[in-house]
């Protein structure tokens, strides 16, 4: 990854936490003093690389892991707001990102209840809750929304 | 990548799916940490294939399933 993609992707994520939702390429253009087309180019390219995701158009931010620009059943209370995860492992990783302690809301993929998990001193409250991973590590980016 | 209550639901969800793997809590919360930890971090680059397969070494997930590839 060129250094000037790890910057992108550098203030891109410090634009997402700021604002507490994904960025615009015109926000973050703005912010570079760049243009959007410029911003659009990197991001493609830092979404080849498995170094944020974006929607199938090719034009807005889907992941920056572990934040999901999208609604998820997956909620994280952390750093005074709720932040979506994509996923269990990333609801953990939103408290790890921001080194803080959380409270996860997710339920039973099964049953529907509810699971609400605090997470202190980077430990859940809860240690009986299991978590599965259904795809091997090899396929997680084969389909990273569904993974 | 979801949690469960218990190895039951975790079954009952799966119905006839191959499984996966099934981990404890405090080790998934453990991974998250040293996974996404250095993410906000004004320096961040990127990780290596053998960065990452160390972090899920370092918590004790091993095996091939958990084989970055």
């Amino acid at each position: 990854m060129e250094p000037a993609d790890v910057a992108l992707r550098n203030d891109t994520y410090r634009a997402f936490v700021t604002l507490g939702r994904a960025p615009s390429a015109d926000e973050v253009a703005a912010a570079r003093g760049t243009t959007p087309d410029e911003v659009l180019r990197g991001w493609r390219r830092l979404h080849d690389e498995h170094a944020l995701v974006l929607d199938a158009g090719g034009t807005q931010i889907r992941m920056a892991n572990p934040f999901s620009a999208v609604p998820t059943a997956h909620r994280v209370r952390a750093g005074g707001r709720w932040w979506y995860a994509n996923c269990a492992w990333d609801a953990f990783g939103v408290c790890a990102a921001l080194h803080t302690d959380g409270r996860i809301e997710t339920s039973c993929p099964d049953c529907g209840d509810p699971l609400a998990i605090a997470v202190e001193d980077e430990r859940p409250e809860d240690p009986s809750l299991l978590f599965h991973c259904l795809l091997p590590a090899r396929r997680w980016w084969d389909d990273i929304v569904f993974t | 990548m979801n949690l469960f209550r218990s190895e039951e639901h975790v079954t009952a969800w799966l119905g006839t799916r191959p499984p996966g793997v099934t981990v404890p809590v405090t080790t998934l919360s453990a991974l998250a940490h040293a996974w996404w930890g250095d993410r906000l971090a004004p320096g961040w680059t990127p990780h290596s294939r053998q960065q990452n397969q160390a972090v899920l070494d370092g918590v004790g997930l091993t095996g091939e399933f958990w084989r970055l590839g």
